[in-house]
């Protein structure tokens, strides 16, 4: 990094030519910024507005979410707890089978097996939500009710199992990238000094992982937390608020989904609602994203001092 | 003890940890497996050439992805056209260009904080600015403009990371010759992170063709009788297609689902050959 920034001044000095794409360059790099400070300043000038006709005491302490109800609820907490309850069921299901992957794909897997669970990965990171969705509804929703028939037709579970099998990519080769990180003569020294592979991946590799891991862990549940499609279809959209995952599920996500079914007319409060959730939602995503990447970059950081000592 | 036998890669499975990765690898697979079989046995009725053309129809039977698989292409040429260029450009001029000053490392971080925001934001973003903001109502170009913010971010933070992984010493080497900063980018860098640029701009792309939340909050409609054939028709695309058959609980309905879902997969099959002809193609002029 230091030495690209010395380089700067380095080189022979531009032709016009050149000088003209350095310009073409630049603009591209103001454009982007422009369309991202764009998509950041609407959302922020719609929800000030908003919060000019429902205060924000109300929408952050309101217990209610009712947007179109004769005497509306702005509670944004119910959201947020259906939204906490998802992600939290998707991560706990993606992660043991997602590290395990990812421990035996870097530990285990020969070249050949390796390359095809690596494909699969990666194939399984490509499918779009709204396939994931349709697969949620329609096969494992009938599925979960033929064993367990007191499950509703929309329900938490279904939209948790296929949400985390959606974030499973994540896991897999984030946490494959923390592992990476770990330098082999830990493995090999544990192995030399007498202990079994297995003790030495369990109490020696994986912790020296950990914060990497844990990262990968928050950035997976940063895209849980996003999921739309998946979620919209298969947890549906109970009207009240619900704590039971038999049950269908209301999250951030998929009242923006179902708000943009209906036809909302601009400036109208519903308008605002929606934009103060995706700033809720914008903000949750940001600060996990964020968190994810630090706690990554510290384990990627952190790592051949903690294979020292 | 025999699972200590070797400590390096590529040994056999042994331990109950080994045991437990390939479980999980199995389960991987298997719901890989699943969804594609599901998608394919579901659909083998509808699928035929006649799909492909026809609109989608009140009539399960009668019913096709014409009109949602045209306006899938101009999303998909439409973005490729505007965020690749702007993407790579941005990510090329924050790497090898910009001075370190505080404003850049702004836009630098805000950009890949908008890598990890979800796609439903953006589709709220884009009904202020684009549908209602600039006039353009539900149309082709609002959906491609949209998805056009979305795709940026990722492709910069994709070819980010593509730039930095080619080493200093190219440069050192190539400025020590007398180059100009021109032409280390042109030259050295560029040539040499160029797999990992397309491949990066190929994920981005692929993740704004699959994306049906932002098309949804900019009122994508899935019931249009003809084809658009400009970018100031309405916005229709097979991930929103799908969305609208999946959710019908009729007979019939799900078989198209599960088609649409498969030209839309078909349809990403086939950016992927892209990339691929032009890794081959590169491969051949390196060499």
């Amino acid at each position: 990094m230091t030495a690209t920034a010395l380089s700067r001044s380095a080189g022979n000095p531009p032709s016009p030519g050149e000088r003209f794409g350095k310009h073409v360059l630049f603009t591209c790099a103001a454009l982007s910024a422009l369309l991202g400070a764009a998509v950041i300043v609407v959302v922020a000038l719609e929800t000030v507005r908003f919060f000019g006709q429902v205060s924000p005491a109300r929408f952050f302490g309101g217990l209610t979410w009712t947007p179109l109800a004769e005497e509306p609820g702005f509670g944004v907490l119910p959201l947020v707890a259906g939204t906490a309850q998802i992600a939290a069921g998707a991560t706990l299901l993606a992660l043991p089978v997602g590290l395990l992957t990812a421990v035996f794909l870097r530990y285990y897997a020969s070249g050949r097996t390796a390359s095809v669970l690596n494909a699969v990965v990666t194939l399984l990171a490509c499918i779009p939500a709204v396939v994931y969705g349709y697969f949620a509804l329609n096969y494992v929703t009938p599925a979960i009710r033929s064993v367990w028939p007191g499950v509703e037709g929309f329900n938490g579970i279904s939209a948790c199992l296929v949400v985390g099998l959606m974030i499973l990519p994540t896991i897999v080769l984030l946490s494959r990238e923390a592992l990476g990180a770990v330098p082999n003569s830990l493995l090999e020294e544990g192995v030399a000094l007498g202990a079994t592979r297995r003790r030495v991946l369990v109490r020696l590799v994986v912790p020296a992982a950990a914060i990497g891991i844990a990262g990968s862990v928050v950035m997976a549940a940063a895209r849980a937390v996003g999921e739309t499609m998946i979620v919209t279809l298969a947890a549906g959209n109970p009207t009240g608020p619900t704590w039971n995952p038999l049950e269908g599920v209301r999250t951030l996500t998929t009242f923006l989904a179902q708000a943009s079914l209906g036809d909302i007319p601009a400036g109208s409060i519903e308008y605002g609602a929606c934009f103060a959730v995706a700033a809720v939602l914008f903000l949750l995503t940001c600060g996990m994203h964020a968190a994810g990447g630090a706690l990554m970059a510290r384990g990627q950081r952190g790592n051949p001092g903690a294979a020292r000592s | 003890m025999s699972e200590s036998r070797r400590a390096g890669a590529g040994v056999a499975i042994r331990g109950p940890i080994g045991a437990m990765g390939v479980a999980a690898a199995l389960v991987t697979m298997a719901a890989l497996i699943l969804l594609t079989g599901v998608l394919l046995v579901e659909a083998r009725e509808v699928l035929d050439w006649r799909f492909f053309l026809d609109p989608p129809s009140r009539v399960a039977a009668e019913g096709g992805v014409g009109p949602a698989l045209a306006g899938s292409l101009w999303l998909t040429l439409l973005v490729a056209a505007i965020a690749v260029p702007l993407g790579v450009g941005t990510a090329v001029y924050l790497a090898e260009y910009a001075p370190p000053t505080r404003l850049v490392k702004a836009v630098e971080s805000v950009l890949t904080n908008l890598a990890g925001v979800p796609s439903v934001v953006y589709g709220i973003a884009g009904l202020a600015l684009f549908v209602r903001g600039l006039g353009l109502g539900p149309s082709i170009l609002a959906g491609a403009l949209t998805l056009t913010a979305l795709t940026v971010p990722l492709v910069v933070v994709n070819c980010r990371k593509a730039l930095r992984a080619v080493p200093d010493e190219f440069r050192w080497a190539a400025f020590g010759l007398g180059a100009s900063r021109w032409q280390v980018v042109r030259d050295q860098v560029l040539p040499a992170a160029a797999p990992d640029i397309v491949a990066g701009c190929c994920a981005a792309l692929l993740r704004a063709v699959g994306a049906a939340a932002p098309l949804l909050m900019l009122g994508a409609v899935s019931f249009t009788t003809f084809a658009p054939d400009s970018p100031n028709d309405p916005l229709t695309a097979l991930p929103t297609q799908i969305f609208a058959w999946a959710a019908r609980p009729q007979e019939g309905f799900l078989a198209l689902a599960a088609g649409a879902s498969v030209a839309l997969l078909l349809l990403m099959a086939a950016m992927h050959l892209v990339l691929f002809a032009h890794r081959r193609r590169q491969r051949g002029t390196s060499a």
